[in-house]
């Protein structure tokens, strides 16, 4: 028989241990580390990622290292500004935490109101907007390739720049920019051609109807991309031509430039844009001082492909 | 005193049945209108000619469904670099992202079951593609389908292919006029369902087509360019002037066949190839490869992503797509070959 005093003992022992389980349960006690995952969007300019690839390998080092979930979102259009702006708002709306927008129009995304931090991939170094901000400067890049090209071309050789019908991105608008600037300033005899969507086999035929061979600089990589497999398929068109040069790192392109249909190309380190464009924008989120960032360009022709510095650049491993 | 403690220790149990019965009452009513879906994308190998070409098309069609529905697509890809744990890791991560649906490309088609129970303890469905999950691990669950095509389908075209060109033209495919068409065999994974079904019937189909082969020499590439040029490279060295035709298990490989061809500079020889890549389609275009089979790849991308959506919304699989044993799409597919009038 217990006694009074020994029931009361036991009702209290009793009651400290629910106690001590409810505090053990809701966290009282013991509490587990808080691991944020923070939402962040990642909305690009172009309808396809087919030119992000290495971006994306580094975007997805960076969200595994610092706890991020990305959504990563292409556009309906190419370069449709209109649709970017929309798409920003309605990530906003969804909940994302910090966005990371490669503008498809400096002028009008800069301006949009955001309530959550932007980190822009700026296409160049003059303006400053967002939050954090990446500059790449396209139009040096542009203007880096035509001194390369005028270095390497013949000095009768014209250039003939080869773009897309539709609206420009600013990367490729300050690119060709760039590129045209310092033709001209040289004297070297331009010619624009657009491309002709409807006939795939765009300008390069045209060249072998040429009474002088010309240089061809292509504004995007998908226009480089698929005039080095016309070259590579018209042998004739190819004997027209005394270079090709454009900019972009895709597979394709640099297994053109490896079998000589692509002279030069201008490439940046997407892989490590893509890693620090996440790390800025959790530095933003947590409060942390993000400095600006430039990335550089670089030029590279075929026997610089091997190379261990641009290797570990063009095919990064995770 | 008694009855009124009794009344009171009453109350106590109306009360608390009351409070279960709202709880359990909270839940009814909140099904609502999906107005978003995320949907996660593994893939055994993004650098994988067929399935890159795949995932682009994916992609866009997942931008049509949001566009038409208005419902907000997320499409998270990732790549499996052609090892199953890591795939094992990125479904674990998908699952505890929230994912709505799952659209796995399996690494190893006979070490799905582990995927298959991660998914299915979470409750999300799975759309396998490309790889076939064996038939066991299917039909574990009614939540779990597969797009794919069917791969003894696309032999018997890929032999047709030459079946035909033989019977109108010979001398097109019998190169050395000798009687006997010599041909070589360029391999996919031997652990692939496909490599092992196409390299026997293409074989079957050209000898039931009565075409007189003889087989030189094959090898397993692995589905890679880079393996088979090298394969193609020794085989033009140990058999000159002796092979007529290239039968490769995908285009791919038929390409890296190609490339050591140019390297050789040997023209005339026969190369086909499966699934009508971008790049086997340049090819196609110029001459440098025979034919090849195209599954229909706009139907193949958007019947994985309208399948992983219905899933996703708990709707009847859309009836576009008819489902074979409510589990199986095969895509229908098509022989494209050179047209030498045209483009000579």
């Amino acid at each position: 028989m217990i006694s009074k005093g020994g029931r009361w003992l036991v009702i209290s022992y009793v009651a400290f241990l629910v106690i001590l389980f409810l505090m053990c349960s809701t966290d009282l006690i013991i509490r587990e580390p808080e691991r944020e995952i923070y939402q962040i969007a990642v909305i690009i300019e172009d309808d396809r990622s087919d030119n992000y690839s290495n971006f994306r390998k580094g975007m997805d080092q960076a969200a595994m290292e610092f706890n991020v979930d990305v959504h990563f979102i292409t556009l309906y259009e190419k370069a449709d500004a209109d649709q970017q702006v929309e798409l920003m708002e309605r990530e906003q709306q969804d909940g994302v935490e910090a966005m990371i927008v490669v503008p498809a129009d400096t002028e009008q995304v800069y301006g949009v109101q955001t309530n959550v931090p932007v980190i822009f991939l700026r296409p160049d170094t003059a303006t400053a907007a967002g939050s954090g901000s990446i500059a790449i400067a396209y139009d040096e890049m542009g203007s880096r390739l035509a001194h390369e090209m005028l270095d390497e071309i013949p000095a009768d050789c014209p250039v003939v720049i080869l773009t897309d019908p539709g609206k420009q991105s600013s990367q490729e608008r300050l690119f060709l920019e760039g590129a045209r600037k310092v033709l001209a300033d040289n004297g070297r005899k331009t010619e624009e051609v657009t491309r002709d969507e409807k006939n795939d086999s765009g300008v390069v035929p045209e060249a072998a109807g040429l009474q002088e061979k010309v240089a061809l600089l292509a504004g995007n990589p998908e226009i480089l991309t698929e005039t080095a497999g016309l070259l590579g398929d018209y042998a004739e068109a190819a004997a027209g031509v005394c270079g090709l040069y454009g900019r972009g790192a895709t597979v394709p392109i640099l297994n053109a430039l490896d079998r000589g249909y692509i002279s030069g190309i201008c490439v940046t380190d997407d892989y490590s844009i893509g890693y620090i464009s996440v790390r800025e924008a959790v530095r933003v989120l947590e409060g942390t001082e993000s400095s600006p960032v430039t990335v550089e360009s670089y030029y590279i022709e075929k026997e610089d492909l091997r190379k261990p510095a641009f290797e570990k650049l063009l095919f990064p491993i995770e | 005193m008694r009855r009124k403690k009794c009344r009171w220790k009453q109350m106590l149990v109306y009360m608390i049945m009351a409070g279960v019965l709202l709880t359990a009452c909270q839940g009814v009513g909140k099904e609502e209108q999906k107005s978003s879906l995320r949907i996660g994308v593994s893939l055994y190998r993004a650098d994988d000619t067929f399935i890159n070409n795949l995932r682009s098309m994916m992609e866009e069609k997942a931008k049509e469904y949001e566009r038409e529905k208005g419902i907000k697509v997320t499409l998270d890809i990732q790549d499996a670099k052609g090892n199953q744990n890591t795939q094992n890791s990125q479904v674990e991560r998908f699952i505890a992202l929230e994912c709505d649906v799952l659209c796995i490309n399996p690494v190893d088609r006979m070490e799905a079951s582990g995927m298959i129970d991660n998914a299915m303890t979470a409750g999300v469905p799975v759309v396998f593609f490309n790889r076939q999950p064996v038939e066991e691990d299917m039909n574990r669950w009614d939540q779990l389908y597969y797009v794919g095509v069917d791969a003894r389908e696309t032999a018997i075209l890929q032999g047709e292919m030459v079946v035909d060109l033989y019977a109108k033209q010979p001398e097109a495919v019998d190169l050395n006029g000798d009687g006997v068409v010599s041909y070589v065999m360029l391999e996919g994974e031997t652990s692939h369902q496909d490599s092992l079904i196409r390299t026997e019937w293409s074989v079957q189909t050209l000898k039931d087509g009565g075409v007189p082969i003889e087989k030189i020499t094959g090898g397993i590439a692995n589905w890679e360019r880079s393996q088979a040029s090298a394969l193609m490279e020794q085989w033009l060295a140990e058999y000159p002037d002796t092979i007529d035709l290239v039968i490769s298990n995908n285009d791919d490989m038929a390409l890296g066949a190609i490339d050591a061809m140019e390297r050789a500079q040997v023209t005339g020889v026969n190369v086909i190839g499966i699934d009508g890549t971008t790049q086997g389609l340049e090819a196609l275009k110029n001459g440098s490869l025979l034919g090849t089979v195209s599954a229909n790849k706009e139907l193949y991308a958007s019947a994985i992503v309208e399948l992983a959506a219905s899933c996703a919304l708990k709707e009847v699989p859309p009836e576009e797509y008819p489902l074979t044993d409510q589990k199986y799409f095969w895509t229908p597919q098509e022989i494209l070959i050179h047209n030498f009038e045209e483009n000579p």
